[in-house]
């Protein structure tokens, strides 16, 4: 299931809001624990099993990290979490791109496993592995109450793309939470507006690229409309989820962090991950490259940290060449970065230049489905291979969607906030706000009634 | 928001969710002309396949309340504050109502060719064959409105090379915009006079004369296929019958249901698609009987739903008229129904079934 669609959200939520606040607190989290098994179950129903066991594994070594006395048997059950965790997450996630590759450099015929991919198992394996990573570092106990760790691991405003939410967190809000009109008007409104990220931007710009990829008349322009318009696409698709996701939270009780900030404004890459997927970034700052001795280390060890941690989370977004490719190139830009400080010297719109350039190139290899196509994306980018420059189909495209480019852009910078905001904060606010609220769920609903239906981007991660 | 605001904005929202949950399920949408989905059955196996949850997406989304005009607001808000050029395919130009037909299929035109192409040779190669191509809306509104349309020169010169053994006919000039419905694709009987001539000359028949024929308006509003479809405000059509004593006394008969009946069919008069009047609509094989025909002539016409309206119009000369739409019955089974003795054959085909010509079997 997901947020923006009709089962969701006129079937699946008020019936579960309906449910979570009448019973009373000792009930809570066991609704919610359902509901997410529900949720989950509903999009994958055979591999609910998964879900369950994974619960039960890292339930089970994060009591036996808490018990163990010895050093040695703390690290042991730590192991087996983390070992079994990242054994299932290889194995539905990554087999096939391994034994694809080695059957490739090789020359063997190994079979494929072809499993299905578990929706979401990247972030709830990452929420796993931080809660007995920190449970065995001692920065949080380990929670005994089955229930509430179940509902930790599968709570459905996060479980299937993000953020990456770790135990040490939202451990108190676990146990003790409370819940307000005040937080429940913020959350609504915050999923709201995810809501319209999702449903009136990200999928306009879904549809546009799928026409990109239909047409027989490519230009160069188009190749530029496309790249821009992913690059629009994948921010409100995931940055809408986000939202959705945090306003659920704080609907009920619950405080996430925020996943991005205007990504888009950054002036180096650098600033860009700190602004982009920032609970992704963080998870890997702090479970990956610090406990490889981070930058405190020789220049050579440091570059192949570096190398590491950028592989692996291009191999977190998926399994193929062009994910590792887009993440080597980031620790490549990050390096010289690091190692040229005179560029964050140079004048800021060169900076945000540079950075959006590199952003949107990055998410065609990102976006490609093999390095063929990548490379002849990169092709039609530059015109090579006597591509026109326009044609009368492009331009039909450029016009038909100026409005929604225009409203893309307008809505990657705090611009629209802000004046939201403003208009909140004036007497009239009081009205105009629920107004706006409203019509933003007639106009998602009215989209998602006329069945432009669109599966989140980073179901598949 | 502060409290009373979440509270409004929830009120709001719970209304909705009670009547998703309890309004009852309607079975077809008039405005879409198709069925509804119906809540599926709950089993174990189609819970584990998974099937039961994408019927229950389909039954969601089509039971919703209040659907239509839910579809008016995304539709005026793609259309009117996106400013995107289409909705769904649809777009508004001059009062019509259009699909933008983009871009040219060759294949689907190739495969419409060779099916052409297996009946002349099994069939017509004794007779005079004729081809009329009907130009969709867009042949007349894309350009001119900066809309998206197929190459029709392209497609126009593919079934000339591809049908040599036929006489084209050239309909194009003999047209214009305000001879189509504005909310349907199909083109107004009651001004197709014109296109008849020019058919009835190449033919070398009688054309029809306006003075013959009494243009009676059906009180029900034609809403066409695009209405539904674009979900834009637009005024209903009207739909007229060209009447006449000759076309009274034809007989029509159905090789379908076995019945007989005449050329326009009072029975499809409450039907979702109005249009259906004309000649009952979608048949395979029909067959129209002239007593009063100028000679003793037979027509066959291959024929898509363009050809409803217009046929009434040629009978003149015609002892007898055969109308086949081969999407509807295998050109192999046609031997048992219809005798092919030299009769002057015709083609009349719309740009928009032959660039999607899948359903030609």
């Amino acid at each position: 299931m997901v947020f923006s669609s009709i089962p969701f959200l006129y079937y699946f939520l008020p019936a579960v809001l309906c449910l979570y606040f009448l019973v009373p607190w000792k009930g809570k989290n066991a609704v919610l624990l359902l509901a997410s098994l529900f949720f989950y179950g509903w999009g994958e129903p055979k591999l609910l099993l998964l879900m369950v066991f994974t619960i039960a594994l890292f339930y089970v070594c994060g009591l036996a990290i808490g018990r163990a006395e010895q050093k040695r048997w703390k690290k042991f059950w730590l192991m087996v979490s983390v070992v079994t965790g990242l054994a299932l997450l290889g194995l539905f996630k990554y087999a096939d791109f391994f034994i694809g590759s080695i059957n490739a450099a090789a020359g063997l015929h190994l079979p494929l496993l072809k499993l299905a991919l578990p929706v979401g198992i990247s972030f709830y394996t990452f929420q796993c592995l931080s809660y007995t990573i920190d449970v065995y570092r001692g920065n949080v106990p380990p929670q005994k109450n089955a229930v509430s760790f179940g509902a930790y691991v599968a709570l459905f405003p996060q479980l299937i793309a993000g953020p990456i939410v770790r135990y040490v967190d939202v451990a108190r809000e676990l146990e003790n939470r409370s819940h307000s009109w005040e937080d429940f008007g913020a959350g609504l409104r915050r999923f709201l507006v995810g809501l319209g990220k999702k449903v009136i931007l990200a999928d306009n710009f879904a549809l546009l690229i799928k026409l990109f990829r239909e047409s027989g008349e490519a230009s160069v322009l188009f190749y530029w409309m496309y790249a821009i318009a992913f690059t629009l696409n994948i921010y409100f698709d995931f940055s809408g989820y986000s939202d959705m996701a945090i306003g659920l939270g704080r609907v009920f009780g619950f405080h996430f962090m925020e996943n991005f900030n205007y990504p888009y404004l950054s002036r180096s890459v650098t600033e860009f991950w700190r602004r982009w997927h920032i609970s992704l970034g963080s998870w890997f700052r702090d479970y990956v490259y610090i406990p490889l001795g981070g930058s405190r280390v020789s220049r050579g060890r440091w570059v192949c940290n570096i190398l590491t941690v950028w592989m692996l989370t291009g191999l977190w977004h998926g399994a193929a060449w062009n994910f590792v490719l887009w993440g080597l190139l980031f620790a490549v830009l990050l390096m010289t970065e690091k190692w040229i400080p005179a560029l964050q010297k140079l004048p800021d719109i060169l900076r945000r230049g540079y950075v959006l350039l590199t952003v949107v190139l990055s998410f065609v290899l990102f976006n490609a489905e093999s390095l063929g196509q990548a490379a002849g994306d990169f092709a039609g980018l530059f015109g090579f291979g006597g591509l026109p420059a326009v044609t009368a189909e492009t331009l039909y495209y450029l016009k038909s969607y100026a409005a929604v480019f225009l409203l893309g852009f307008v809505g990657a910078t705090p611009v629209g906030k802000a004046a939201a905001e403003r208009i909140a904060r004036t007497k009239a606010g009081a009205v105009l706000e629920p107004l706006m609220m409203v019509g933003l769920l007639l106009i998602c609903t009215a989209y998602l009634v006329d069945g432009s239906f669109s599966p989140f981007l980073y179901f598949r991660f | 928001m502060k409290k009373w605001s979440a509270i409004a904005v929830a009120a709001v929202w719970a209304v909705l969710a009670l009547g998703a949950w309890f309004s009852p399920a309607e079975e077809v949408s008039e405005a879409e002309r198709r069925q509804l989905a119906q809540l599926p059955e709950i089993s174990v196996d189609g819970i584990l396949s998974g099937d039961f949850m994408a019927g229950f997406e389909d039954y969601s989304l089509d039971q919703f309340p209040l659907r239509d005009t839910f579809r008016r607001i995304k539709s005026r808000f793609h259309h009117f504050v996106l400013r995107q050029k289409d909705n769904n395919g649809i777009y508004l130009a001059q009062g019509h109502a259009v699909k933008q037909e983009y871009p040219l299929n060759e294949k689907s035109v190739a495969h419409a060719l060779a099916r052409f192409d297996s009946l002349y040779d099994k069939y017509l190669t004794d007779s005079k064959v004729y081809l009329a191509i009907v130009p969709d809306k867009g042949y007349y509104l894309a350009q001119s409105s900066g809309h998206l349309a197929m190459d029709y020169e392209k497609l126009f010169s593919l079934c000339r090379e591809g049908m040599p053994w036929a006489a084209h006919i050239d309909l194009t000039q003999a047209l214009s915009i305000d001879d189509y419905y504005r909310t349907d694709t199909h083109w107004r009987q009651e001004r197709l006079t014109g296109v008849a001539g020019v058919i009835c000359d190449a033919l070398g028949v009688t054309a029809p004369r306006e003075e013959d024929y009494t243009r009676t308006p059906l009180e029900r509003p034609f809403y066409g296929v695009y209405y539904g479809q674009a979900a834009l405000p637009m005024e209903p059509d009207t739909l007229y019958l060209m009447e006449s004593s000759l076309l009274e006394e034809c007989r029509v008969y159905d090789y379908e249901n076995g019945k007989t009946g005449t050329v326009y069919d009072m029975a499809k008069l409450e039907s979702k698609d109005l249009y259906d009047v004309y000649l009952s609509g979608a048949r395979s094989l029909l067959a129209i009987e002239n007593p009063n025909a100028a000679t003793d002539r037979e027509l066959i016409v291959f024929r898509d739903s363009f050809g409803s309206s217009l046929v009434p119009l040629l009978l003149q000369d015609y002892a007898r008229v055969t109308l086949i739409d081969i999407r509807y019955i295998q050109i192999g089974l046609l031997e048992r129904f219809v005798e092919f003795t030299g009769q002057d054959v015709l083609f009349l085909y719309s740009t928009l079934v032959l660039n999607n010509s899948a359903a030609i079997k």
